[in-house]
């Protein structure tokens, strides 16, 4: 069982954090201050970690740049009240892998540690999901064989879909991953982007792939 | 420097209107001194003229025509005038050529309107005279000759016109000069002034080492900044802490929402509440999110993050992620760019988030059917040299109103015209404004004669 460690201050936050990976089956481990949250990363083993910028101690930007520097390349997803574009390069630029933004939604907050946890495994050239098939060499996706006629932005769509199969993916996840920007796209943007891909995708009569999951975001998988 | 702008220096009014009032005042003084000096020299000729000819019409009438002849033979400077005329107006005596015409023979020394004709004179001289009517019936004639009286007065009128002359003119240009001063000191206020007014709360006036009456002036203006630049903050301060605050319990309300409706089920009785609960919580941060959004970007004084950017591909990336909702809609979503677009100076993915945003409002207010377009172009300014970029987006929906152009730019406005399946904030115009003003480019809302909204954002420095 994959375990994530909780850096957090707020014992209310951490609960809600914990509470949520839990039912996403992973075992989480708390620590309140920067200090301790630093050694406990290192020498704990963790699969992932959450991490708040603001913390006592020692502050979040210098503990992930610290951690890197003793070598230790755990998946940071760094949770912060600034949302300032320039506090989201430099999270990253620290070392951390991903940045969110309080207030965030739980199940949000949980589907980018998984996306994180998987990251470490092997990226394939082929990915398959049942008949339907994307080869990122030759750009084509293939459902029962026959090649789908997509658009560049709805190939990127379906490769990040099928990255992570089976994973909820909000819009917010999808907006960053495909186009590269981080503001909220407005009304119902992936919304029809998805419903496009999802006409190409599943003609009807065909098994349904892609599925959306109300109030947070979209799931590639057979069910 | 102008004259308008010159009159309304302080320095400069009052130095006019001592200037008129020193005018009026002399010109009364040289006038009194003029009316007398005349009355008084007037005076000496009447009584010189009045005294020969009580002189001459007592001698014997035989001696007259002799004595007439002698008195105007003495006057060596010529300015006497004598005549003996006889009832019909022939001359018998003296040098007058003839008597003055309309003069009663009353004896009164007067002006003589048409002047004295002395003998061997063409001209009319200005004089006074006194004709006198004989018990002979003859007239005798006296009359002198004014040029005395004339000069003293052209010396008087000289003498008023070269003091006006050598005091008002230097005072004029000692004012001017005295003026300039003040005049580039307001302009180096003004300059100072130009970001204030734009919103640069920061900025002051300069206030010189003088202490005079425009760093006086300067020094208030600038306490009132610093008052204004406070509550404004206070504000802010108190709206972000509002939205800061009331978040963390927002998100665990969410939470525990979204708890309840998994243990319940999404079918159990309370189900379909709960889901609408949430997704009630949920347009709640998206409010604060917008809310907190604007505020980050109205802080952002630096301009680190900027950089060339082609908004040729901006729009590019606006067209592919709109294109398709606006063709879900059935709306005709066309682009216009112009030729050889220059970079502008900016950061360009706040420029993309602005963008986007006019963009998502100008689909979510266009009906089915209608037409959006954006245009993209150099901005040429009237000397013909291109002076920026301009984007253009005109829909064909509802329009802004113009009582409501500046309040859609606030936050939370949302236009009278929305109606109520339009979902959002109401705060995306207020990003866009932001963002604008940030990069200090300027956001207009053009009249669109054909009814629709027409945004114009001008990518030009101020």
């Amino acid at each position: 069982m994959a375990r994530v460690l909780i850096i957090e201050d707020d014992r209310v936050t951490a609960d809600e954090i914990g509470a949520e990976l839990q039912r996403y089956g992973l075992d989480t481990e708390w620590c309140g201050d920067g200090t301790s949250g630093l050694e406990r990363a290192r020498g704990g083993d963790y699969d992932a970690i959450t991490l708040d910028r603001m913390l006592p101690g020692m502050d979040g930007l210098t503990l992930v740049t610290r951690l890197r520097e003793f070598g230790v390349q755990t998946p940071v997803l760094m949770i912060s009240a600034l949302s300032d574009a320039d506090e989201r390069v430099r999270g990253l630029r620290a070392g951390g892998d991903d940045y969110l933004t309080k207030p965030f939604n739980p199940e949000e907050m949980a589907a980018r540690i998984e996306v994180l946890l998987r990251r470490n495994t092997h990226r394939p050239m082929k990915l398959r999901v049942e008949d339907l098939e994307l080869d990122l060499m030759d750009r084509q996706a293939r459902r029962d064989g026959e090649v789908l006629d997509l658009l560049p932005t709805e190939f990127k769509l379906l490769e990040f879909l099928m990255r992570h199969t089976g994973r909820v993916l909000t819009r917010t996840m999808i907006f960053e991953a495909v186009w590269g920007y981080h503001f909220d796209p407005g009304t119902n943007v992936i919304e029809v982007h998805i419903g496009r891909l999802r006409r190409k995708l599943d003609p009807p009569g065909r098994e349904q792939l892609i599925h959306t999951v109300r109030g947070v975001g979209y799931v590639l998988e057979r069910r | 420097m102008n004259v308008a702008s010159l009159s309304r220096i302080s320095t400069v009014r009052l130095l006019l209107v001592y200037g008129v009032l020193f005018v009026l005042w002399s010109v009364l003084l040289i006038g009194w001194v003029q009316y007398d000096t005349m009355r008084y020299l007037s005076g000496v000729v009447d009584e010189i003229l009045r005294q020969r000819a009580h002189y001459l019409t007592h001698i014997d009438r035989a001696r007259l025509p002799d004595a007439v002849a002698q008195t105007a033979a003495l006057d060596l400077r010529g300015v006497m005038a004598y005549g003996l005329f006889d009832a019909q107006g022939r001359k018998i005596s003296g040098n007058l050529a003839e008597p003055p015409a309309d003069v009663p023979s009353d004896g009164v020394v007067r002006f003589l309107p048409g002047g004295m004709h002395m003998e061997g004179s063409s001209e009319p001289i200005r004089a006074r005279g006194v004709a006198v009517k004989m018990n002979t019936g003859e007239v005798l004639v006296l009359a002198r000759a004014t040029s005395v009286i004339d000069a003293v007065r052209t010396i008087i009128h000289r003498s008023l016109v070269w003091g006006l002359s050598l005091t008002l003119i230097p005072g004029l240009i000692g004012g001017i000069w005295l003026a300039r001063g003040p005049l580039r000191r307001i302009r180096e206020l003004e300059n100072a002034a130009q970001p204030i007014r734009r919103g640069d709360l920061h900025r002051r006036l300069p206030v010189s080492a003088r202490r005079d009456e425009l760093d006086m002036l300067a020094s208030i203006v600038n306490s009132m900044l610093e008052e204004i630049e406070r509550l404004m903050s206070e504000v802010k301060g108190v709206c972000d802490s509002i939205a800061h605050d009331l978040r963390t319990p927002l998100t665990r309300l969410r939470t525990q929402l979204h708890r309840m409706h998994r243990e319940a089920g999404a079918d159990s009785a309370h189900g379909p509440l709960v889901e609408q609960a949430i997704m009630d919580v949920d347009a709640l941060l998206d409010r604060f999110r917008a809310l907190l959004r604007i505020s980050e970007l109205e802080d952002m004084h630096r301009r680190a993050g900027f950089t060339n950017v082609d908004l040729v591909a901006t729009l590019d990336h606006v067209r592919e992620i709109y294109a398709p909702l606006a063709e879900d809609k059935h709306i005709a979503f066309a682009f216009e760019i112009g030729p050889e677009i220059a970079p502008v100076h900016g950061d360009p993915h706040l420029l993309l988030e602005a963008m986007s945003n006019i963009v998502d409002n100008a689909i979510k207010f266009t009906p089915s059917n209608g037409r959006i377009q954006i245009r993209l172009g150099n901005d040429v300014h009237t000397a013909g040299a291109p002076a920026g970029v301009r984007i253009d987006v005109i829909d064909s929906g509802p329009g802004i109103r113009t009582s409501e152009r500046g309040a859609v730019l606030q936050r939370f406005y949302r236009g009278t015209c929305s109606s109520k399946d339009v979902s959002g904030s109401g705060l995306g115009l207020s990003i866009v404004a932001a963002i604008v003003k940030l990069h200090g480019f300027r956001l207009e809302i053009v009249d669109n004669p054909a009814g629709g909204a027409w945004l114009a954002l001008l990518c030009r420095r101020e």
